[in-house]
């Protein structure tokens, strides 16, 4: 399948992100020729083990149990232990037998929602970050995907050369952050060059990772 | 250009001198055009008749009507085939004497000679030394398996497939959007062709002259397919260019990819073939395949003009890489070419050089 980068915005020290940013960034796709086309949502589930009130968590129990649902793949869920660089492709169904065995209870879940942008033969989607239950902006990402190849050796310099266009018409906007993309080592995860949904789930998890440090270093320089 | 056909009309010897076909023959060129193509209609009518005799005698409690209709048809076809092959015959005959008459330039890459007008550049080639290796070359190539196999040791990482044209419409049918092809074990590829043989090499004689579709893949960069005619020939007469990934009854030599990148080198790769056919309709083919060959950069050459491998086409309003690759000073010489190692070179790089569609045209 068509191979894709998946952006979050970083903002600079000291500042939040807020639902004007998401505008600008939805501008700046249509100032570089990008045509709306639709909304996409995915959504990242943090799960822990259940144990009774007595009993405490054993230490070697992974504490990023994620669970990912993505709109280009409606019948499938993605499971990552990103500390035992395990991702897993299963039924979508596999969340109706977890309901039923109570052995792993959703902690948190956060919704990455927004528009689908059609730019020849790219494809990005801006979206933003929020938890499930409430409006509250947490983050910005951004899905770039090259139609034409699914080798993400072949098309790294297309990509590289596609940020430097994007962060060229970024740059006019004037915004206090930039987007960053952090590329995992696939190959850690048993994943190949080629890509396909498993190389999605395990950089959403990346970047849940990097939005969770960047929420913990905005507190720590409050604190 | 009226004045010039009303005196060539008048002075037959002096139409040598000018660039237009008599009249006369041009009307008589259009009414065989005609006749060949109310042929062929009886052709494709006959073959319909031929079908729903077949399908008529297949049901049953018949009489001998279906067997009758098929005698006749069949009958009937072959004089409507025989009557075509013999307006072609003429119709050959007839052009190749007016090309030579009044195009005589165009003959000019075996000779070497050039005229005023049209002449090829060149520049890059040495014009001696690239004709007599050219020429060279044109004793070893004459059919299309030492062709492949010459063209295969000079191209390295490109898989090159051959196949007789239904079995292509098979093949293109089964290629896999999805990944699953090329999570497979590239050695597997072989297996799993209806009734395809991938490697020309490993062909017999008979099946070689069947041959009317040339696949060229570059793994995961893209897929080119070259259209032979008549099968089993060096004669190219299609090209387009896919994604790998692509599949579907339209990947074919005439088809268009559903992205716009291939779609921009499938035309330029068009008019580099109406180039190549054009220069030299022995060497076509040779130069069509290296040429392709210098596409395996096209996610990776930055164009030469304006040093970015992805820019916004003015036109189409589309990033793109650059798509464009030269073909009029490309020459396909081989590198073992002992009279110009240095020359051939220098020439290697410059059919690397790439260019955007808008820098392009300023280069060409």
């Amino acid at each position: 399948m068509p191979l894709k980068w998946v952006f979050h915005w970083q903002p600079n020290a000291g500042t939040t992100v807020n639902s004007q940013m998401l505008t600008e960034v939805s501008q700046c796709a249509e100032s570089i020729n990008g045509v709306k086309e639709g909304r996409w949502k995915a959504t990242l589930t943090f799960y822990k083990p259940m144990f009774r009130a007595d009993q405490a968590v054993p230490a070697e129990y992974p504490r990023d149990f994620l669970g990912i649902s993505l709109p280009e793949q409606p019948n499938r869920y993605y499971f990552i232990i990103r500390s035992q660089k395990i991702v897993l492709e299963a039924d979508s169904s596999i969340q109706m037998i977890m309901e039923k065995l109570q052995s792993y209870k959703s902690r948190v879940s956060l919704t990455f929602e927004g528009f689908q942008y059609q730019l020849g033969d790219f494809q990005l989607r801006v979206g933003k970050v929020a938890p499930s239950a409430s409006e509250n902006l947490r983050g910005i990402v951004l899905e770039v995907e090259y139609l034409p190849l699914s080798s993400m050796e072949k098309s790294r310099q297309i990509l590289d050369g596609f940020v430097e266009i994007w962060q060229e018409a970024m740059s006019k906007r004037s915004l206090p952050g930039h987007f960053m993309h952090i590329e995992p080592n696939f190959a850690e995860f048993g994943l190949s060059d080629h890509y396909t949904s498993q190389h999605t789930a395990v950089q959403y998890a990346t970047v849940m990772a990097q939005l969770i440090s960047a929420v913990q270093t905005a507190q720590a320089v409050r604190n | 250009m009226q004045q010039q056909q009303t005196q060539a009309a008048r002075n037959p010897t002096s139409a040598e001198s000018t660039a237009e076909a008599p009249p006369k023959q041009v009307a008589l060129a259009m009414d065989r055009l005609a006749q060949a193509a109310r042929l062929i209609a009886d052709v494709r009518l006959g073959a319909d008749r031929l079908l729903e005799a077949l399908f008529v005698s297949a049901q049953p409690h018949q009489t001998t009507k279906p067997l009758h209709l098929f005698l006749k048809e069949d009958s009937s076809m072959r004089q409507h085939l025989q009557d075509l092959r013999t307006i072609g015959i003429l119709a050959l005959k007839a052009f190749t004497d007016q090309k030579r008459r009044f195009f005589p330039h165009l003959d000019d890459g075996l000779n070497g000679q050039s005229s005023a007008s049209e002449s090829v550049p060149k520049k890059h080639c040495g014009s001696q030394i690239s004709t007599v290796t050219q020429q060279e070359e044109l004793s070893d190539y004459r059919t299309l398996s030492d062709l492949l196999m010459h063209v295969e040791k000079d191209m390295p990482n490109m898989k090159i497939f051959t196949y007789q044209r239904l079995d292509w419409l098979k093949r293109a049918s089964t290629l896999p959007c999805s990944a699953e092809e090329f999570l497979m074990d590239s050695s597997k590829e072989h297996d799993f062709h209806i009734s395809n043989k991938p490697r020309l090499g490993l062909l017999g004689a008979v099946a070689a002259d069947k041959v009317a579709v040339i696949e060229l893949l570059f793994p995961s960069i893209f897929r080119a397919i070259i259209s032979l005619h008549p099968a089993g020939s060096i004669d190219p007469d299609a090209v387009a260019f896919f994604s790998p990934d692509e599949g579907g009854s339209y990947v074919h030599a005439r088809g268009f990819s559903v992205y716009h990148v291939f779609k921009h080198v499938t035309e330029h790769a068009a008019m580099a073939l109406q180039y190549f056919l054009g220069t030299n309709t022995e060497t076509a083919l040779y130069s069509l395949l290296h040429w392709i060959f210098s596409y395996q950069t096209l996610f990776t050459e930055p164009c030469s003009k304006c040093k970015r491998l992805l820019s916004m086409d003015r036109q189409s309003d589309l990033l793109l890489p650059p798509v464009h690759r030269p073909y009029r000073s490309f020459c396909a010489i081989k590198s073992s070419s002992p009279q110009s190692i240095s020359s051939t070179k220098n020439q290697t790089l410059d059919a690397s050089h790439a260019y955007h569609v808008g820098c392009f045209s300023e280069e060409a």
